[in-house]
């Protein structure tokens, strides 16, 4: 699975941060009083244009103080009551219809989803927790942005604001409403797909008793049958039972079955098990040997303007280490569960139908004992999963025990993954190699990602409703649309804004674009292009930068790959994303509050 | 003592004003900030507590705007709107006020229990009081057979009771009004200024607009009259409406010898007579008096003499 920014744990990301960042809370404050500075200094210039420098500060004080003062009035009556009409509103609206549309996209969803397919757990899963996410977000921006703005222009807000209520509650009012009805929305979604995922990847087999082969020992003794299942959902299984009449499938499109005798000559076939998983990694921090044998943070390049993995040469020398802590016999008595992907980097095409060779072997980082290789075909980004016996040999074929002698005395272990083949290379990245802890409860994980789904929604809800006091319904829904898009391409966003990325800022790409000029062409020296580059630099560029601090990071929230994949949701990862969601909420209210109280809502 | 004296009559006073305007000013400006209407001019008022005071004058005159300003709904270019004391801005004073929009913009998708709950948990009243003042409110309009329909249902009279109801929810001191009698039938009419006599005897401070003058001259007792934003008179009704150089008789059963000697009285003082015939009812009048009778003895044709 790809992680390319490392998960923090919980305290580490809200206190300190990580290497290159500060932590989530001193972000979140230097944002917020950057927020309200900037809040003040423009409150303050429309008060003193429209009242004068002394009863411009005067009335920017009197907004302040009161405002503070109507926070602590708040009154959770109130609240519930504008929540309790946001919720009506919305079955008036009717809301309803989103889950007659997603019903409908699941009883037709089985024309384009086909359970032959090679991981088709990935496929369905990430079909419906995508169609979900746009579906719930989608409800979340027409619910968010049309409300306040529809009130506006029926003026049903006059008999609202005339009564003590105060602006923050009419704002969180409408948050808490909404939210609670895509909450709805979305536990109704989601447990329908689960059960939608469920019931369309089950199907049986039965044995097919003309397959069935004896298997002998040396001495012509039957010591178990061989043979395959019978065709269905297209595709087989082999197996090979052993002398009492049990066996485990092979594993075929990501999962497998139990064979149980069920009579004499007769065998039953259990429904399918591992197709949607939890998998609970362990990571350990990865570091590469060059083909010269030096110490090197990264692999080399193949050429790959993904950057993600960086690759080992073949039948050299290169190496990629992974090294793990807290290994302990508590991951597995008799053996050390690990999983492996490797991306295939071929430059010639090899031996038609072989996988590329590879090998591993544990090392102790004190001792330097070293396993005999253990060999492994490499499938282009497949999970491997290996058990590596506890009982190994050193090179020199001296009987060594995993946990005794490879793990040394603070628990570390080395993992080196060498390729085998000349002229083809392995790519790696940090999490492509983890220890196997017992997996997680697939229900459970796929809450989780309902969750961060939830989390999605609540921001843009936040985000509709700040925005609806201000300007009208198709105008908030646009805001909020650009607000989801820029958030969701916000890397590329930040890169423009710090001038990471070619092509300049918006100014100069509009040039570029005119001209027809692409972003690797030097721009021509001329009064006009100085213009466009000083306009970018000096005001374009610092205001995207200002945006991108408050701009949440969307493609980031998603955690649908997590449950598509068979990855548990670490709760580190909710724990954030409710944060981050409570932050947001927190910070539009406020900011929605001030919005709502300074306009004239008669206006 | 003396100094003690005054500041009980300067307490009293000013607590006796329930709503004041100081060269309240309001110019709308379009998009640009240029100046579109200078809708009110300056405008200074003072309302008393008990009192009903009307704000008249035709469409466009700041009647509207004035009421708005006083919410809050509306902020003033210049001077300032206190109620009760304090500045329109501040949500404090909607405790203790109630308002009844020109059309009553209400949630047409809950019914009359519902409404009157929602904006009574908008006053944060519990469950109890709440649900006693429901009951009170929808029998006091009399909408009890229509309380668990839906205001989309209704008709514009009902609409403007479940208003009325709304605006009494919190049992407020002062009421704001804009054209409460707009879009009603004479009974609904009736009913209305009814209604402000009846909170007006209940001690309410009530202030109306409306450019139907017959109703504001029958509830209202004072009154300020607006024309283009500018305030044009001010007083008490009774005394606008006095022609102090006529003189008003009215007796019942008269003799033609007796008319003929009035006549001659008059003429004997240099009096000039302008009129002595036989009074008309109101159409208001005779409109309730037809429906009454009809409601009496349905089926008849109604009999008016």
């Amino acid at each position: 699975m790809v992680l390319e920014q490392q998960l923090l744990p919980y305290f580490q990301w809200l206190l300190t941060g990580g290497d290159d960042q500060i932590g989530a809370l001193p972000t979140f404050a230097l944002v917020f009083l950057g927020l309200v500075m900037a809040g003040l200094a423009v409150g303050y210039a429309i008060a003193a244009a429209r009242h004068g420098l002394l009863r411009g500060g005067d009335v920017t004080y009197h907004t302040i103080v009161d405002g503070l003062r109507e926070i602590i009035d708040t009154s959770p009556r109130r609240i519930w009551a504008l929540a309790r009409l946001a919720i009506k509103e919305s079955l008036r609206r009717r809301v309803g219809v989103a889950l007659g549309v997603y019903f409908l996209i699941l009883l037709f969803a089985n024309w384009f989803l086909s359970t032959n397919h090679q991981d088709p757990a990935r496929l369905y899963l990430s079909f419906v927790l995508t169609a979900t996410t746009y579906l719930v977000i989608g409800v979340a921006v027409l619910l968010s942005a049309f409300s306040l703005p529809g009130d506006f222009k029926s003026k049903t807000i006059y008999t609202v604001v005339t009564k003590p209520v105060r602006a923050g509650e009419i704002i969180l009012g409408r948050i808490i409403g909404f939210t609670i009805v895509v909450t709805a929305l979305l536990a109704i979604m989601s447990l329908g797909s689960y059960v939608f995922v469920i019931r369309s990847l089950d199907h049986a087999h039965s044995v097919d008793a003309s397959t069935l082969e004896r298997i002998v020992d040396a001495n012509d003794s039957t010591i178990g049958q061989s043979g395959r299942t019978t065709t269905d959902a297209g595709h087989f299984h082999e197996f090979k039972l052993d002398a009492d009449g049990y066996a485990a499938t092979s594993t075929v499109n990501g999962h497998t079955h139990e064979i149980s005798p069920a009579g004499e000559n007769r065998f039953a076939v259990s429904g399918p098990h591992g197709f949607v998983r939890a998998r609970v990694p362990q990571y350990g921090k990865l570091r590469f040997i060059d083909r010269n044998g030096a110490d090197k943070d990264r692999g080399i390049s193949v050429g790959n303007e993904w950057t993600y993995r960086s690759f080992i040469d073949g039948n050299t020398p290169a190496t990629a280490i992974w090294t793990f802590d807290e290994v302990s016999p508590a991951m597995g008595q008799q053996y050390l569960p690990l999983a492996l992907i490797v991306r295939v980097f071929r430059t010639h095409k090899g031996v038609i139908g072989r996988p590329i060779a590879g090998q591993i072997q544990l090392r102790n980082p004190e001792t330097k004992a070293t396993s005999d290789p253990f060999p492994f075909d490499a499938m282009d980004q497949q999970v491997a999963e290996y058990n590596i016996n506890r009982e190994l040999t050193t090179n020199n074929g001296q009987p060594i025990d995993l946990y005794e002698d490879l793990v040394s005395k603070g628990g570390q272990v080395e993992v080196l993954v060498k390729c085998l083949e000349r002229g083809q290379y392995f790519g790696f990245a940090q999490p492509d190699c983890y220890v196997r802890l017992p997996d997680g409860s697939p229900a459970a994980s796929y809450a989780k990602v309902c969750v961060s789904i939830w989390v999605q929604a609540v921001v843009v809800i936040a985000v509709g409703v700040t925005i609806s006091t201000l300007v009208s319904g198709p105008v908030a829904l646009l805001f909020t649309a650009g607000f989801i898009i820029l958030g969701l391409w916000r890397q590329d966003f930040v890169d423009i804004a710090t001038g990471k990325s070619y092509g300049g800022g918006p100014a100069e790409s509009v040039y570029r674009i005119l001209t027809q000029a692409n972003v690797m062409v030097k721009l021509e020296e001329s009064v006009l292009t100085s213009l466009l580059v000083g306009f970018d630099r000096f005001f374009a560029k610092p205001i995207m930068w200002a945006v991108a601090q408050f701009l949440p990071d969307f493609s980031a929230y998603s955690t649908v790959e997590y449950a598509a994949e068979g990855y548990n949701v670490p709760w580190d990862r909710v724990f954030q994303d409710v944060t981050t969601c409570l932050a947001y909420v927190a910070g539009l209210a406020l900011m929605g509050y001030f919005l709502l109280r300074t306009r004239e809502v008669a206006r | 003592m003396l100094l003690l004296s005054l500041a009980t009559l300067t307490v009293t006073m000013s607590d006796e004003i329930v709503l004041q305007t100081r060269a309240l000013t309001k110019v709308y400006r379009d998009f640009w900030g240029r100046q579109k209407v200078r809708a009110l001019k300056a405008l200074d008022l003072e309302v008393q507590r008990g009192e009903v005071f009307g704000l008249l004058g035709p469409n466009g005159s700041g009647k509207t705007t004035t009421i708005k300003l006083l919410l809050g709904l509306l902020f003033p270019t210049e001077g300032e709107a206190l109620v009760f004391g304090k500045p329109a801005s501040d949500v404090g004073k909607n405790e203790r006020l109630g308002y009844l929009p020109e059309e009553s913009y209400l949630y047409r998708f809950l019914t009359a229990e519902e409404t009157l709950d929602f904006y009574g948990r908008l006053f944060d009243m519990p469950a109890d009081v709440r649900n006693q003042r429901v009951d009170e409110l929808i029998k006091l309009v009399g909408l009890e057979r229509a309380r668990k329909r839906q205001l989309q249902e209704y008709s514009k009279g009902m609409t403007r009771r479940i208003g009325l109801a709304q605006a009494l929810i919190n049992d407020p001191e002062l009421i704001l009004l804009d054209e409460p009698t707009s879009g009603l039938d004479p009974i609904g009419t009736r009913e209305m200024k009814d209604m402000i006599l009846r909170l007006k005897d209940e001690g309410k401070t009530v202030v109306m607009c409306s450019h139907l003058l017959a109703d504001v001259q029958d509830v209202c007792d004072r009154i300020a009259i607006l024309h283009q934003g500018e305030l044009k008179e001010l007083g008490r009704v009774d005394e606008l409406l006095t022609v102090a150089d006529v003189t008003q008789i009215r007796a019942r059963n008269l003799s033609a010898e007796c008319r003929s000697e009035i006549r001659e009285t008059i003429a004997r003082h240099h009096g000039e007579l302008l009129a002595m015939d036989n009074p008309t009812t109101t159409l208001e009048e005779l409109f309730l008096t037809i429906v009454r009778d009809s409601e009496a003895r349905p089926g008849r044709r109604a009999g008016v003499k």
